[in-house]
C-alpha cells in the first residue's frame, strides 16, 4: 500500500470516538468519473476497464470486481476500490471520448455506522428518511449529515457507510459518537 | 421548510438546495451592441412577482444539477419542476389564482 503509507488519518489520537457502532474505515481508492451514460463508447470503456456496469438509476450503487460505483449525478459517479491503482485503470480513455477521471481518494474519509440504533442516529443527524420502506441496501444519497455534506450508503441490513469530507471528519465523528451515547 | 423535488434525486429538504433567482433570462445576442442601461437591465433587473414565479434552483448538496421550479411566491406551493432546457409547463388560470 505504497500510496497510503504516508497518509495521516484525521482521527489520529481520537480513537476514543469509536466503538462497535461507529468505526473508521481504512483509506480507500476513490475516483470521480464523469461521462455521458448514453454514449456506448463511454460505457464500453468503463466496463472493459473496471468490469462494472455504472448505475443509471439515481441513488443506486453497482458492484464490479474489486470496486463499486456510487451514483452521484446523471453523468457523475464515485468509483470506490480497494486497489490504490484504481485511477490508473481509467487513465487511457479512447481517443475523442468526452469524459473526466479525477482521483479523489484524499477527499473523503469513510465512517461505518452499524448496529440496531444506526438508523436512529442517522435520523437524529439528517433530514432524510432512511426507513426500509424508502431506503435500503445498495442505495446511496448525497445530503447533509449534521449540516456537513456527506454521502450515505447502506451497505447492509443495519450498516451504513458515511463518506465525509476529510476536514469535517472529526466533527462528524464527534457528533455521531455523541448521538450514540443515549443508546449505549 | 420547502420539500423540493429534484428531477433526478426526488424529494429533498430545502437545506440541500441553493436558490438561483429568476429563470429564463436570455443573454443578449450582441452584448456589445447594448446601451449601458440595457446591459444593466439584463444584469440586475429581475421581476418581483406575487404569484407564479419561474425560478432556478441548484441541488448543491446533492447531485449538483441546476433545474427550474415553478413556485407560487404567496403560498410557496411548488406547481412544477422541470429540467434545464425543458419548456415550462402551462398552468391553468385556476391554478394560477390559488
Amino acid at each position: 500500500m505504497g500510496k497510503f503509507e504516508h497518509w495521516h488519518s484525521p482521527f489520529e489520537g481520537q480513537e476514543n470516538l469509536f466503538s462497535d457502532a461507529l468505526k473508521a474505515q481504512p483509506f480507500t481508492a476513490q475516483v470521480n468519473l464523469r461521462g455521458n451514460p448514453d454514449d456506448g463508447v463511454f460505457n464500453g470503456w468503463v466496463k472493459d476497464s473496471l468490469d462494472l456496469e455504472l448505475p443509471l438509476e439515481p441513488n443506486r450503487i453497482s458492484e464490479g470486481k474489486g470496486c463499486k460505483a456510487l451514483w452521484l449525478g446523471p453523468d457523475e459517479w464515485l468509483v470506490i476500490g480497494s486497489d490504490e491503482g484504481l485511477a490508473s485503470d481509467l487513465s487511457s480513455p479512447p481517443d475523442g471520448l468526452h469524459s473526466a477521471v479525477t482521483d479523489v481518494s484524499a477527499n473523503r474519509v469513510i465512517l461505518e455506522l452499524s448496529g440496531p440504533h444506526a438508523r436512529d442516529v442517522l435520523s437524529k443527524s439528517c433530514e432524510l428518511d432512511f426507513h426500509p420502506r424508502v431506503f435500503g441496501t445498495g442505495m446511496v444519497v448525497q445530503t447533509l449529515l449534521a449540516k456537513s455534506q456527506a454521502i450515505i450508503e447502506q451497505v447492509g441490513g443495519d450498516r451504513y457507510h458515511l463518506y465525509v469530507r476529510n476536514s469535517f471528519a472529526r466533527y462528524v465523528a464527534e457528533w455521531l459518537s455523541d448521538a450514540l451515547l443515549e443508546f449505549q | 421548510m420547502l420539500l423540493i423535488k429534484c428531477p433526478w434525486c426526488g424529494e429533498r429538504p430545502e437545506t440541500e438546495f441553493h436558490y438561483g433567482g429568476e429563470a429564463h433570462i436570455e443573454r443578449p445576442e450582441n452584448p456589445e451592441a447594448l446601451s449601458d442601461e440595457e446591459w444593466a437591465n439584463f444584469l440586475f433587473m429581475r421581476s418581483n412577482v406575487k404569484g407564479l414565479f419561474r425560478e432556478r434552483w441548484h441541488h448543491s448538496n446533492g447531485c449538483r444539477r441546476w433545474f427550474n421550479v415553478l413556485r407560487n411566491t404567496v403560498s410557496h406551493d411548488i406547481l412544477a419542476v422541470y429540467r434545464m432546457g425543458e419548456k415550462p409547463p402551462v398552468i391553468e388560470p385556476a391554478e394560477e389564482n390559488r
